[in-house]
């Protein structure tokens, strides 16, 4: 399988949601499968909160992509037929500008200083990303979750340039408990000792407890208690693998590793600019009405939700699907069973693949 | 769907209306009525397995389970809507006709007619009507709200649901004269357009 890792530069610069303006910026791009002659088989995926530009296969450090269950060769979303593109968000920690990269007008890392993106502005460079590519339109841009926001996005800030939708375990906006759920994460991040107004970089340290904490928080929003209780139930950890000596469950033992692993590798403030891009997000827009901000839409729909998501649940996609219907939008709206929470999209079940697989081919 | 009963329904579909279709299967008459009247359809399905069917075919669909609610799609100015075949296995009936005709001017039902002669000799022995359009056994059918002909049109007039046109077909499936002298002995299926009165 053929991955295409790039890292991609755009000296023309964005204006941001914010006000503030990045003057250049680069974008982490990830592509496989081969663009056609007519230019018609070009898919984007937008990733998740988590997530990156590493989609599908095992890259140069043997990591498996966030979504090879359904990208990849004969997969729902098929290399072999389509030209599928990915990028690192812009606010991001693996590779594309954020936080972490150095702000050319102080030569120091952006840390806390790095502005405030939004869902419009990642979409905005996504546009900026498919014209520098040269392609003519998206056949599908989709998504799950803070992915799916951004496909939603897609179709109302370029109706022209996209052709269908997916929209799988998202919402036009985030709810009061999203944000309040959010808030803790970020407060734990803010009150990590290391976190030093997110410029820890200059101090040399990281604040890993609030990373943690946050994650561990934030792993629980995307699971089912069903799931928790299949997997975990009230079972004791045995001694020789507990990574903690204050764990006694199974599940204690889970979240700690799982925050400890993703404080290694995720980026405080990106933390912070993600969670923040996606509490601001709002499709309605100005007017506050879903109905008016999809009237130009032309792209098909296809919306998906679980239901056992609590984060998303399903009745936030039949939002969408309504406001879609009301304006004569192509749309579907499927629940489906999906076992594992709010993190069901990310896997490959075998209703889930082929409504996608068809709903592409269609 | 048999074609007479697809041919009657495509007659009272406007042309490019915005119809939905309430239990609408594999979303064949949609898939029909967007080739032929180029309409924009919406199904509405439960099954995944027909819901995965309609998505391949291009008609848009919507998971959901029409018993517990024909509602929230009030917003969306349907030109028409139709029920064929399911209205019998409904909890609410007359609750679903209402519904219907509130989110649309017009609605087209279609439903089997247990006064069906076949249907009175099976009774008149003492069992459960089992035809070939009614195949199941009283315990595994999803017909649980079964009547005549003449019940159904004493329902609309008593919930002031006008019956703008009407079809009968026999068990030919045709629109046979005797199912239309006689509906309720000679026809295994009623098929109407009403309107609010």
């Amino acid at each position: 399988m053929k991955i295409k890792t790039e890292l991609i530069n755009f000296p023309e610069g964005l204006d941001l949601d914010s006000g503030d303006r990045l003057d250049s910026f680069e974008l982490m791009v990830e592509s496989y499968g081969e663009l056609n002659e007519s230019k018609t088989n070009a898919i984007l995926v937008c990733h998740a909160f988590s997530g990156n530009h590493h989609v599908s296969g095992e890259n140069s450090e043997r990591e498996t992509g966030w979504w090879d269950e359904i990208v990849g060769p004969n997969k729902a979303i098929d290399i072999n037929k389509y030209y599928v593109v990915c990028c690192n968000n812009l606010g991001g920690c693996s590779g594309s500008s954020g936080p972490k990269s150095i702000n050319p007008s102080t030569k120091k890392a952006y840390g806390g200083n790095f502005p405030l993106v939004s869902v419009s502005d990642w979409v905005n460079s996504q546009k900026m990303l498919l014209d520098k590519l040269d392609i003519p339109f998206w056949s599908f841009v989709v998504g799950g979750s803070l992915g799916g926001m951004q496909a939603l996005q897609w179709s109302i800030a370029y109706p022209d340039k996209v052709k269908k939708v997916g929209i799988f375990a998202a919402a036009a906006r985030s709810s009061t408990q999203n944000i309040a759920m959010n808030e803790v994460a970020r407060e734990s991040i803010r009150k990590d000792q290391n976190f030093h107004n997110g410029n820890y970089i200059e101090h040399d340290v990281i604040p890993k407890n609030g990373i943690k904490t946050a994650r561990m928080l934030g792993h629980i929003t995307y699971l089912s208690e069903r799931h928790m209780d299949l997997r975990f139930g009230r079972k004791f950890q045995d001694d020789n693998s507990k990574v903690d000596h204050e764990v006694d469950f199974e599940v204690e033992n889970y979240l700690q590793y799982k925050g400890d692993k993703f404080s290694e590798i995720f980026d405080a403030n990106t933390y912070i600019l993600m969670t923040k891009a996606m509490d601001g997000y709002d499709a309605a827009g100005v007017s506050g009405k879903l109905d008016r901000s999809l009237k130009k839409v032309t792209a098909q729909f296809l919306i998906i939700g679980f239901y056992s998501d609590w984060l998303y649940p399903p009745e936030r996609g039949k939002e969408i699907q309504i406001a879609a219907m009301n304006n004569n939008i192509k749309s579907s709206y499927v629940v489906l069973e999906g076992e594992h929470g709010h993190d069901s999209f990310l896997f490959a079940s075998d209703k889930y693949a082929k409504i996608i697989e068809k709903f592409i081919q269609s | 769907m048999a074609k007479e009963l697809s041919k009657i329904i495509n007659k009272w579909v406007p042309a490019e209306g915005k119809v939905i279709d309430f239990g609408c299967g594999d979303g064949s008459l949609l898939k029909e009525l967007m080739d032929s009247k180029n309409i924009l359809g919406y199904g509405v399905e439960i099954n995944d397995h027909k819901i995965e069917v309609c998505i391949s075919k291009g008609v848009p669909v919507i998971k959901q389970d029409i018993d517990k609610g024909i509602n929230g799609f009030e917003s969306s100015n349907f030109d028409i809507s139709i029920m064929a075949r399911s209205i019998q296995c409904l909890k609410e009936p007359s609750l679903a006709l209402n519904r219907m005709l509130k989110l649309s001017n017009r609605c087209v039902v279609t439903l089997p007619n247990l006064g069906y002669w076949k249907c009175r000799i099976n009774l008149a022995s003492g069992k459960m009507p089992v035809t070939p359009e009614l195949p199941s056994s009283w315990y595994e059918t999803d017909n649980i709200h079964l009547c005549t002909i003449k019940d159904f049109e004493e329902l609309c007039m008593k919930e002031g649901i006008k019956i703008k046109d009407s079809v009968f077909l026999d068990s030919k499936g045709g629109n046979g004269k005797l199912a239309s002298l006689i509906p309720n002995l000679f026809a295994i299926e009623g098929v109407y357009l009403l309107e609010k009165q």
